[in-house]
Order: structure tokens, then sequence, then C-alpha cells
């Protein structure tokens, strides 16, 4: 009977272990390159707007209203401000990929808050595209176009039909790390809705009409 | 041979003479340059408020102030807000209505161009944006504690009297101006001062600056006000 037991417990933990290993991008299928809707679909440029923005971390909520302004350098100016006015942020991405901290409030100046909101405007700004080899999945009936990072990979989804672009994305090697959904299309989306997967960190940005 | 020496001998004394010349300028240039920022230094507080002068009597003004606002026991208004990024030449102007009543009770509800509604009740805080409300017991967190705090000082007329601030007071024919600088390392992060424009008349504020360290700032304007009129206690229901 114990024997049964050790025996169940130790399939039970292989399995587990095999489906905590089994990767998110297990259905993906490389294929050739396809430059063209990869041209025409990938999120490069932004125009310069202001969003209402939230932020949700854990139970914390913050909102405010998020600049992002293209520059005469070339180089990209992300800040936040709650709604009376106050600057909780402001970075800056510049045209050679560096990116400089111009400002940011004691409470949130902790590297790794610095280093979530750089990696997740990064992608909606689409700096990852910008440069480096797009290699093409196929899978559910989506199209990957991924340009790998360091130790991740930055994604922009497509249908099949290279229609509109979906979803931006990264991902290590086996889990998928952060989902953008992009409300409209590029380079003035109506919004953005940027998902942490690892942990519980949600950020919505909407376009701000100014009256 | 003496011909070349006869040259060099020229040029040298040539050159001696536009040195000179050039010295004479380089010297009457950092004499100016120096007169002209000893000259805006001793007037610095006069040209960065060019329509105003200093209050000769403080304290009598402080006494006068903290009177003549204790009258003031509500008021309800409209007000833009002005948000001006000054290195990314950006400006955002935002609008809504304002609400006070003596004590401890002011509503701030943002309608244009996005909602925001902020209620400060006494020690509670309730915010509502698009998405949630919540609301905070401002005595648990000191920063929210200090900005309640200098929200009614500036309205209830008692932000002189704050420790929060050390202040200097100017005016003109119709307003005074009371420039604020933060006394405490958290508030000086946000602001590097506070300035308020107050009315002469009714001893009431005209507009609220809040100047950043980054060179941002804030202006809040406040118009079409209603003093003294009955605002029912559910208008800060939290």
């Amino acid at each position: 009977m114990n024997q049964l037991v050790m025996r169940y417990l130790l399939f039970s933990a292989c399995l587990v272990a095999l489906i905590g290993c089994a990767s998110d991008y297990q259905f993906l299928q490389k294929t050739a390159d396809d430059i063209s809707c990869a041209d025409k679909i990938k999120p490069t440029h932004l125009s310069t707007a202001w969003y209402t923005t939230s932020v949700d971390v854990y139970d914390k909520h913050i909102s405010g209203l998020l600049l992002i302004k293209n520059m005469p350098d070339s180089s990209v100016r992300v800040v936040f401000t709650n709604e009376a006015g106050v600057t909780f942020f402001d970075f800056g991405f510049l045209l050679d990929g560096t990116f400089k901290v111009y400002s940011i409030v004691s409470q949130l100046k902790k590297k790794a808050v610095i280093q979530t909101l750089r990696k997740d405007f990064e992608l909606i700004l689409g700096i990852p595209f910008r440069q480096g080899m797009i290699e093409r999945w196929e899978g559910n009936e989506q199209v990957f176009f991924g340009v790998k990072q360091k130790k991740e990979t930055a994604y922009f989804i497509t249908s099949k039909d290279c229609a509109s672009l979906r979803n931006i994305e990264l991902g290590s090697m086996r889990k998928r790390k952060v989902s953008v959904q992009v409300v409209g299309s590029y380079p003035s989306p109506e919004g953005f809705e940027i998902t942490h997967l690892l942990f519980d960190m949600k950020l919505k940005l909407t376009y701000l009409l100014k009256e | 041979m003496w011909k070349m020496q006869f040259y060099r001998k020229v040029d040298k004394a040539q050159r001696m003479k536009n040195m000179k010349v050039k010295d004479f300028i380089v010297m009457r240039r950092r004499r100016i340059g120096i007169a002209l920022m000893f000259f805006l230094f001793a007037h610095s507080s006069f040209a960065q408020y060019p329509t105003y002068k200093a209050v000769s009597d403080l304290t009598a003004f402080k006494k006068q102030f903290s009177t003549e606002s204790a009258k003031v026991s509500s008021i309800n208004s409209t007000f833009v807000q002005e948000k001006i990024l000054t290195a990314l030449t950006e400006k955002i102007t935002s609008e809504g209505k304002f609400w006070f009543k003596r004590s401890n009770k002011v509503k701030i509800e943002y309608t244009k161009p996005f909602r925001y509604v902020m209620t400060m009740n006494g020690d509670k805080m309730k915010v509502k944006d698009d998405q949630k409300e919540s609301t905070i017991n401002v005595k648990s967190n000191k920063l929210f504690q200090q900005i309640n705090r200098i929200m009614v000082d500036c309205v209830q007329g008692t932000i002189l009297d704050s420790k929060d601030f050390t202040s200097k007071v100017f005016e003109n024919d119709k307003t005074y101006l009371l420039e604020m600088t933060p006394s405490s390392k958290s508030l000086r992060e946000f602001f590097q001062t506070i300035v308020l424009v107050v009315e002469k008349k009714d001893y009431t504020v005209k507009s609220i600056e809040m100047n950043e360290p980054s060179g941002d700032k804030t202006v809040i304007s406040f118009f079409n006000k209603k003093i003294n009129e009955s605002i029912g206690d559910e208008v800060f229901a939290l």
C-alpha cells in the first residue's frame, strides 16, 4: 500500500515538474521570414500624445497622466504625473538605445521598478523591433515576429493574413512575461493594456483627447 | 637681413598692440558681467515678481490674513489647471469644480479632459478615477497628511503658520503673493516653491502655483468664486 502511495506521489511530482517546464511557446513553429508583413505591422513609432493611465500592482492603485513625446533629437520622453500635476517620473529613451532617468520620486526609485517600467515602455515604443533580426513563427492561427534580446524575446503578433497588429509580448525561452494589448493602430493607438504574467501588475493607458 | 629683423620687430609690436586691445575688451566685458550679476542678485526677488514689492510688516500681515480668512466659511468655485513641462515645451490644461467648507472639508473634481475626484474630509480622503474608487486614511500616510494639510491651510488662511514652509510675502494693488519654500526633505522632493496669490478684497486664493525642482510647474487658477454660500455636507461624503 505504502509503495503504491509513493509511486503515485512520484508520478504526480514528475507530472507537475513536466507541466511546469512546458514552454508557453511550444505551439509555435519556426517558419521562413516574411519581411513585407513584418515591415507592415511592426510597431516602431508612436505619435506624441497624452494618455490617462492607471497602474495596479498587487493591491496598490495609482492613476495619472502619461505623456509620450517625440523630441527634436529623435529621442522619446515618457513622463508620468498625477492628475494634480505632481511628476512621478520622467524617462528618456535615446536614439542610440540608451535609457535615461531624468527624474523619479523616491517612492518609486528602486532598480526593479525602474527596469520593469523601462521594459514596458520599450515594448510599446517598439524599441526592440528597431534593430536586430526579425524571426517568424506560426501557431494557433497567429503569426509571431520576434527579435531576440539578451535573455528574452520581444514579439509582435498578427493574424495569418497580416491584417493588423494584435499584441506585443515579451517572453523568456519558456515563459510569457508581459503581454501588451494594443487598442487601435500605430502610430496613434487609442490605448494599451500591459499585463505582467509572472506577477500581479497591470498598466492601462487610454488616449486622452485634449479639449 | 636687417629688413627681416625690422619686419619681425614691427610684427611683434603689432601683435602686442592687438593683445592689449583684446585684453581691454575681455576685461571690460568681465566688469560689465560682474556688475550685471550683482544687480540681478540684488534684485532677484523683485525680478521674479516684477509687479510686486515686499510686505514690510509681516507680523501684521499674518494676523490680518488669519483674521480675514477666518471669515470665509465656504467656497464654491470653478478652476483651470495648467501643467507646464518646461523642458519638453508641453502643456496640458484641465478644468473642474472646487468646494471648501470649514473646517477640513475640500473637494476637487476634474471634469475636462478627464474625470477625477479627490475628496478630503477630516482625516479621510477619497480618490475616484475612471477605474477605481479608494478611501485613504490620511493619518496612515505622512505624505498624504502633509499634502492634505497644505490644501486646507492654503484655503483656510493658516498656511503662514505652517511649520512645513518658510514664507516671503509680496504685494501689489490688488493681490498679495505668498512664496512658500518647503522645509522638510519629503516636500522639497516635490516642490521647490509654492506660490499663492491672494485677493486683497476678500483674502481668498486667486491662484496656486506649484514649482517643481525640475523646473516644471502646475498653476491652478480659481474662477466664479461663491463665498460663504451654503454647501451641504453630502458634497464631501466619503
